[in-house]
């Protein structure tokens, strides 16, 4: 069967959806954590056991 | 099988995979290999709610509906004593009742039919190659961001507190109580059907595949919708275990957004929303530190795998699609977004973890997305788009 697609546009789309990833990655706080700047404030070092569900919903501490 | 996409998925999740186990924590690992799973079972299981939804109303058949009710019902009875039992760090889907909830899940419902999927079937869907999909996704993500910026307003109409089963009535009641429910849901779908054909067809309660060995189907589907459910029940089961709260897709698409916005120079802490406490850290973090996020890279390339192992990778985009029908992926997506921002989630983060953490906007979410769907099945034959 002829494929429904053209194999350079997948890889394409792929690969830019990579340096997307990377990019973002790259100029964040936990990249910087971990090339050593300790004092970085990264979502893991963040994150307890009072940390909201990502349902949107407010966190009853963040709106009266 | 397709070998160049199936290679191309394995690369992805290796690459990927790498990347976050470098970088972030285990967690987030075992989290990404969870959302491959899911991804997996939602395209081999072709578990869509919409046309589950859709089929009930237009075809009197109710095997998708029942299907998706026997999910929530067995996930209830494995998360919510989990919820239930006080260990620290585990938050279900709780959410507040009122306005926003309402208008979100009507407008999310509505979104759903014209959209050609919900949260969950948007995203399996674009992991398959569906290119009209990808359109949807587009301005689901922009419908999101927009819902993100107006949900403070919203969110000042009149509402009631969130409503937990568990702190209520405790964790046997929270699970009766959902049981009833879904018990209750199940003989109205069984009344329409049967007023119908007279009798049920009953494909849900399939063990084995229509056709083919158990292998053939394990690996290239279909799989029958058990086989689905328990995948995604102990999917989200093992991410609320995981990753601290139970299984969401949307708010990665109100990130995804607004980091889009943030990167061409929008300042997005002019948005109250964008300064509260989980989505600033979002927002300021790597997308590979959130779990959506993450969850959502493994879903699409689990999906990707799965269609590459049934040789239907891009199949759906065959058909070239009509003006009206982009419309209706325009529009749909941009009312899936804003519905699911302003609903607190869309059919996974807020109707099945919603109703697996026991909590009463679930129900709400529910028969409000069901009455924004039935507008949608009535608007699609102007779409062009089969019912």
């Amino acid at each position: 069967m002829q494929a429904a697609y053209r194999r350079s546009r997948i890889i394409a789309m792929l690969l830019a959806i990579l340096v997307l990833i990377l990019a973002d990655h790259l100029s964040s706080p936990t990249f910087a954590f971990n090339m050593g700047d300790g004092h970085a404030r990264t979502s893991l070092n963040q994150r307890d056991a009072n940390a909201c569900a990502p349902c949107g919903a407010p966190c009853p501490s963040t709106r009266e | 099988m397709d070998r160049f996409v199936v290679s191309l998925a394995l690369i992805g999740m290796v690459v990927l995979g790498g990347l976050v186990w470098l970088e972030t924590a285990p967690f987030l690992v075992v989290l990404f290999a969870i959302g491959i799973a899911l991804g997996v079972a939602l395209y081999h299981g072709a578990f869509g709610f919409t046309a589950g939804w859709r089929n009930l109303v237009t075809k009197r058949r109710g095997a998708g509906m029942r299907a998706q009710l026997m999910l929530f019902a067995l996930t209830s009875a494995l998360m919510i004593p989990l919820l239930g039992s006080g260990q620290p760090g585990l938050v279900g889907a709780v959410a507040p009742i009122g306005t926003s909830l309402i208008v979100g899940s009507f407008v999310f419902g509505l979104g759903m039919q014209l959209g050609g999927g919900c949260g969950s079937g948007t995203l399996f869907t674009v992991g398959a190659g569906n290119l009209r999909m990808l359109v949807t996704l587009a301005f689901f993500i922009i419908g999101a961001v927009v819902g993100s910026i107006h949900l403070p307003w919203w969110l000042d109409l009149p509402s009631l507190d969130p409503v937990s089963l568990i702190d209520s009535v405790g964790v046997p009641g929270a699970i009766a109580v959902q049981w009833v429910g879904l018990g209750l849901v199940a003989l109205w779908v069984n009344r329409v059907e049967r007023r119908a054909h007279g009798e049920l067809e009953r494909s849900e309660l399939r063990l084995r595949p229509v056709e083919g060995s158990a292998f053939k189907a394990l690996v290239q589907g279909r799989w029958p919708f058990v086989w689905a459910i328990l995948v995604l029940a102990v999917g989200n089961t093992l991410t609320l275990l995981v990753g601290g709260a139970p299984w969401g897709i949307t708010f990665a698409f109100n990130l995804w957004g607004a980091k889009a916005l943030q990167a061409i120079g929008v300042d997005m802490s002019q948005f109250e929303f964008w300064t509260w406490d989980y989505p600033a850290m979002a927002l300021a973090d790597s997308v590979l530190v959130n779990i959506t996020s993450v969850m959502n890279f493994g879903l699409l390339l689990g999906a990707m795998l799965a269609a590459g192992l049934a040789n239907r990778f891009n199949e759906a985009s065959r058909k070239k699609v009509e003006g009206r029908q982009f419309l209706a992926a325009v529009v749909g997506g941009l009312l899936l977004g804003y519905g699911a921002r302003l609903g607190f989630g869309c059919n996974i983060g807020a109707l099945f973890s919603g109703l697996a953490s026991g909590s009463l906007h679930a129900w709400v979410w529910f028969a409000c997305a069901f009455v924004g769907s039935l507008v949608g099945i009535r608007l699609r034959p102007w779409f062009r788009l089969p019912n």
